[in-house]
């Protein structure tokens, strides 16, 4: 087999291949260990972590969708100090680098939970999720108007010298404005896209079918919409991009990185097939063989329009 | 808990039998997982011939043939899903996650009180096996809607040493109404020591609240909707008195007391 170099650097953080798992689809990784190494893949991505764990949603918190899924978890996580004990604790060891995932109510609250991993050197690189509600701004979402993002940004910023990714809502207006106030602001990566907000109905009790009434799509269906995401922020930022959303295979992860992206995540897809990261992983590989590419990088923003 | 692990595995359908209008039983050839299933564990199965419906759907396991290396499922039809199976010939393949969950723990010479309500029926026969061989006296108490929705009734008779009592809501075989009547009176007869309930939730409530009056300790498979059903995505938590908990790897058996009802 010719040699095809797959390492990538993701402002900063190396990954040995572009292929990392989407945060909350695959906890920690211990779960899909009977399935394969964690080690196979170029990063894993931890569920979203707050100060001192947040309860969730109530049931049901889920829907199936054509090709795709709702979800409101709530972001349920036991907080940080467990993230540490448990999750960190099986990863330790093992030749994969960790993204935490950092979720937080207020600014102050993402700021304490990096700061409580700072000293931690099984951390690599955090992404800052700034889809939550901003309870000191009425429960917005901080991901939504640009001086949310800005400040939450720039307190993140301020606290780690480590890779700071920050993953971006799609459900704004302009996503090239937020990307540019984010990585303005001191993001190393942007990461793209979160859930899209959705809802679904029962007609016959007529009643919701979540319990929060609405959720955030993932899956294949919301494909279309995270590429056209990656590739709009690819072109408004000089930061790289994780991207994500609705990738199955390895042909879709190439799509991203022609779009734009450096490295990309494997959500939804897990559930349906629990190698589904490897595989995206391998056929990645496959296709730069077949297509005579020796390195994967030359893929990142080539399409051509 | 059984601590075995997951497996991924295509299996071969090998039968897929309407039983009742809405009923089917199907056998898979998946060798791996019906080796090392124990009562009470589930299947997280993907339909095949549903491209746009892309979640597996979490079945309980009704019985395994380790010697053919196959496993029985019994199912009713609710949706799409289901439905779309319904209509899988023998022949086609599928994609089993499994064994998951938990199993059932019936304290060691339990005398036990089995509950099933319609497709409830399913993750208490492999257990009724067990006990059966074990010897120590097993009532079973089923419901369903009519005599003809009783499909696991023979199967339960055929068991050794083990008494079952039917109920239909439409009074065409054994008691008539729910099978929650002829579940108190075994209750209250004294000769149990332990209670295990499954079916629709209103049913496995009352069956819950009449142990917990009656001071029986009482165990329930309950049911959630899935995402990854690998103990991942916490689509599936159940309220207990212990917080959340994941109803696919922490359950499906709950002992009845530590769970909060709606
Ligand atoms: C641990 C466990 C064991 C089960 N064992 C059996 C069994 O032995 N026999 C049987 O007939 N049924 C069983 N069920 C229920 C079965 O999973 C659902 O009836 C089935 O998923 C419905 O799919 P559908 O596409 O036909 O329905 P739809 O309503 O079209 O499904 C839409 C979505 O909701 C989910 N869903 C709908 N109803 C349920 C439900 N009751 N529980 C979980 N998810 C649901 C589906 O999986 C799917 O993702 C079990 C459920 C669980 C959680
Ligand atoms: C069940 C579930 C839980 C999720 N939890 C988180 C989370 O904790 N933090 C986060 O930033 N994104 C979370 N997401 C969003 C995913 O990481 C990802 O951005 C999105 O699902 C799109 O990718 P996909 O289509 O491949 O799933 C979650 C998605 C799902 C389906
Ligand atoms: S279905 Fe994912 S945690 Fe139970």
């Amino acid at each position: 087999m010719s040699e095809v170099n797959m390492s990538v650097n993701l402002g900063g953080l190396v990954m040995k291949n572009p292929v990392t798992v989407a945060s909350g689809t695959f906890a920690a990784g211990r779960e899909y260990n009977d399935f394969f190494d964690v080690s196979m893949l170029g990063a894993v991505t931890t569920k979203g972590v707050s100060l001192n764990g947040w309860e969730g949603n109530d049931s049901p918190r889920i829907a199936e969708t054509a090709s795709g899924m709702l979800n409101s978890i709530g972001l349920q996580n036991p907080g940080v100090a467990v993230l540490r004990e448990k999750d960190l604790g099986w990863l330790e060891g093992k030749d994969v680098p960790v993204i935490v995932n950092v979720s937080g109510h207020s600014r102050q609250e993402y700021v304490d939970v990096i700061e409580a991993l700072e000293g931690d050197d099984r951390v690599d690189a955090y992404e800052v999720n700034i889809s939550c509600p901003n309870v000191d701004e009425g429960g917005m979402t901080f991901g939504t108007h640009v001086p949310s993002v800005e400040a939450v940004v720039s307190s993140c910023r301020a606290a780690t010298k480590r890779p700071l990714i920050v993953k971006l809502s799609p459900n704004v207006t302009d996503i090239a404005e937020i990307a540019r106030a984010a990585a303005d602001a001191g993001a190393d990566a942007l990461s793209l896209i979160n859930t899209l907000l959705g809802m679904a109905i029962d007609a016959r009790t007529r009643r919701p079918q979540l319990a929060r009434v609405v959720g955030g799509l993932s899956g294949p269906a919301v494909k279309p919409v995270a590429l056209r995401m990656v590739w709009q922020v690819h072109q408004a930022v000089s930061v790289p991009v994780l991207g994500m959303g609705g990738i199955s295979t390895g042909i879709d992860a190439a799509e991203f990185m022609l779009a734009g992206a450096t490295a990309v995540a494997v959500g939804t897809a897990n559930f349906v097939n629990p190698r589904a990261a490897a595989d995206v992983a391998d056929g990645l590989r496959a296709y730069c063989i077949e297509q005579g590419i020796s390195d994967v990088n030359d893929l990142i923003g080539a399409l051509e329009c | 808990m059984a601590d075995s692990k997951l497996i991924e595995e295509r299996a071969l359908v090998v039968s897929n039998e309407q039983v009742d209008k809405r009923l089917y039983f199907t056998v898979l050839e998946s060798p791996q997982i019906a080796a090392a299933l124990c009562p009470g564990q589930f299947v997280h199965m993907q339909i095949p011939g549903m491209p746009d419906k892309i979640l597996r759907r979490p079945f309980s396991v009704y019985a395994t043939d380790p010697g053919s290396g196959t496993l029985k499922i019994l199912y009713q039809v609710v949706g799409s899903g289901t439905e779309v199976l319904s209509n899988v010939v023998a022949g086609a393949h599928s994609s089993l996650i499994g064994p998951v969950g938990n199993t059932w723990t019936p304290p060691a010479g339990a005398r036990a009180l089995l509950v099933g309500g319609g497709v409830g029926a399913a993750p208490l026969f492999m257990l009724a096996q067990q006990l059966s061989e074990a010897g120590s006296g097993l009532c079973v108490v089923l419901g369903a809607q009519t005599k003809d929705a009783l499909v696991a009734y023979d199967d339960y008779c055929a068991l050794p040493g083990v008494r079952v009592v039917a109920a239909t809501d439409d009074g065409s075989f054994g008691h008539a109404g729910f099978c929650t009547q002829p579940a108190q009176e075994a209750m209250d007869s004294g000769e149990f020591d332990y209670v295990a309930a499954c079916g629709p939730d209103p049913l496995i409530r009352i069956v819950a609240g009449m142990a917990a009056d009656r001071s029986l300790p009482c165990q329930v498979s309950l049911e959630r909707r899935m995402a990854c059903g690998v103990g991942a995505c916490l689509s599936c938590v159940v309220d207990t008195v212990h917080g959340k908990k994941r109803c696919c790897v922490d359950g499906p058996v709950f002992e009845a007391s530590e769970v909060v009802w709606q």
